[in-house]
């Protein structure tokens, strides 16, 4: 078991005083993967974060209800004894039209694009709206409440709030399998360049392990250096994507914070994102191991090969 | 230790190399393997190591048949033969000491055991004070020592060396020849191939004398004789 062990860092220092040797075309192998991890677990994460947010939208189940522009306040009064009677209605206010203006022309005071559209605007374009909250969840009630309610006279417009956050939810579940597809390629591309670089090292090392061969050394003996060197350059390379990625987020976060204060939301992407961190480095690790392995087992094969036939 | 039987070895897309060899050589025998290039020496020595496996026949070494040995078991057999190169096979990327503590590595062996087996073994072959040389700095008989004491680090039963003298001029051949019988008198198995006559040096090594892949009597010549007295003389310079 020590002797195991023993043999395991002999292994491994040996990798790292090689890299060491070479260390600037380490740093770029490692650089490499450090991108390509980054690219799909980018992605991932603005996709997770925008669909945990628009889950969020999809759970409210309110109704707004547009009148007519030139409703009178009798109709409104009409309206709100029908929505009264509604059993299907949890509970619902309204907000007429000079309250809208106002609550507008206050968000938008410091912005200074938005201030100015607003007051260009001259006159209130704003309807009188109720705000409904409906008893059921299910997709086919709200869908009967919200007909039943178009129907109703003075009525301009029955909404669910959050109709573009379904679209957005099945665009962003696309998304997710697209980010499948080039994750899988950045994983084929990844394979290819540790298991070349890695064989590249083997064809430097030849002779020795030639002659390790002839003295008795295991087909592990040789195998393991090469195994911790692909291990290695993904471990590194996906601390790099992490270094990348925690870059990244606090820039977007940065100017991410000054749009969601205008939507009343503080959303932000997690600077510390345990798991996709530690799925990016075990995956690059996993990735690094399995293409030096075949590098590794091709090679040997055929160095063996060779030294028969002389 | 080794044994032959009725060995034929023919590789792929040639004839046979060794005919229906049989013989056999216990342990702490100083045994030459003889005759012209092409002969079959190498192979010989080449199915006693493991690295070939005979076409038919059956080889022994230690009670195992190598022709039956599982692939994974094969190294474990080769750590127990020190292999000497016509060529040395030394590492040109690194310094004596680093070449000779290799087989220690692959043995497990670490730290100042193995340093001390590595100066050992360098001291055997008078290299010691060379221990930081790189290789390509040495002459072709001290590369040559320095393959010796490769082979001789981690303690083997039986050395196998294929024409170990083969490069090298008549001064050199005696040292390293000395070393062998060295080993020799402390109870190692030597096989040898040489095609030359400074090989046969003596009436009391058993010559295995190969023709066109077949065994054949041999007597010494008178060169090989005369040839045996200067050997000797450096052996006792060395022991």
């Amino acid at each position: 078991m020590s002797n195991w062990l023993n043999h395991q860092l002999q292994a491994i220092k040996l990798v790292l005083s090689r890299m060491r040797d070479n260390l600037l075309s380490s740093f770029m192998i490692c650089l490499v993967v450090g991108v390509a991890m980054c690219l799909p677990s980018l992605f991932y994460l603005g996709i997770d974060n925008l669909s945990k947010l628009t889950d969020h939208m999809q759970t409210e189940t309110e109704i707004s209800l547009f009148l007519e522009l030139d409703a009178s306040s009798d109709t409104i009064s009409e309206i709100d004894a029908l929505l009264a009677k509604n059993s299907a209605i949890k509970q619902y206010h309204l907000i007429t039209k000079d309250a809208a203006w106002q609550q507008l022309q206050e968000k938008s005071k410091n912005n200074h694009d938005i201030s100015d559209a607003v007051n260009q605007l001259g006159k209130n374009p704003l309807p009188d709206a109720f705000f409904i909250q409906a008893e059921s969840t299910e997709p086919e009630a709200l869908e009967l409440l919200r007909n039943e309610l178009q129907t109703i006279p003075g009525v301009e417009q029955a909404l669910f709030n959050t109709e573009w956050a379904k679209r957005l939810a099945t665009l962003l579940s696309l998304s997710k399998k697209l980010i499948f597809f080039i994750a899988s390629l950045l994983a084929v591309v990844l394979l290819v360049i540790i298991g070349n670089t890695v064989r590249m090292q083997i064809l430097t090392q030849k002779d020795e392990i030639e002659v390790s061969y002839l003295i008795g050394a295991t087909s592990s003996f040789i195998r393991t250096p090469f195994l911790y060197a692909g291990m290695l350059y993904g471990l590194f390379g996906g601390l790099l994507a992490v270094l990348m990625m925690m870059w990244m987020i606090q820039t977007f976060n940065y100017s991410v914070s000054q749009i969601s204060y205008l939507y009343n939301s503080d959303f932000r992407l997690a600077l510390f994102n345990g798991v996709v961190y530690l799925t990016v480095i075990g995956s690059a690790m996993l990735i690094g191991w399995i293409g030096s392995y075949f590098a590794v087992t091709r090679a040997i094969a055929s160095i063996v090969h060779l030294q028969k036939s002389h | 230790m080794i044994q032959f039987d009725q060995v034929t070895k023919r590789y792929p897309g040639s004839d046979e190399v060794l005919k229906n060899i049989s013989f056999s050589v216990n342990a702490g025998e100083f045994v030459f393997v003889t005759g012209h290039s092409g002969a079959g020496k190498s192979t010989l020595l080449k199915l006693i190591a493991a690295t070939e496996r005979p076409t038919s026949g059956t080889v022994l070494v230690a009670n195992q048949n190598v022709s039956q040995l599982k692939a994974s078991a094969i190294p474990f057999l080769r750590r127990r033969f020190g292999l000497i190169f016509q060529d040395h096979k030394l590492l040109y990327d690194r310094n004596c000491f680093e070449n000779v503590i290799l087989p220690l590595r692959i043995n497990g062996v670490s730290g100042n055991e193995a340093a001390k087996r590595v100066r050992a073994a360098l001291d055997k072959v008078g290299l010691l004070h060379k221990e930081k040389a790189m290789p390509i700095t040495l002459s072709g008989g001290e590369q040559q020592r320095l393959a010796i004491a490769r082979a001789v680090v981690s303690r083997p039963s039986i050395l196998i060396a294929d024409e170990p003298t083969g490069n090298l001029d008549a001064s050199y051949t005696a040292d390293i020849m000395a070393i062998f019988y060295a080993f020799n008198q402390v109870g190692v198995t030597v096989i040898m191939a040489t095609h030359d006559a400074l090989g046969m040096s003596t009436t009391q090594n058993r010559v295995l004398h190969l023709n066109q892949g077949k065994l054949v009597p041999s007597t010494p010549s008178h060169a090989d004789l005369s040839a045996l007295n200067q050997t000797e003389l450096s052996i006792e310079k060395f022991a």
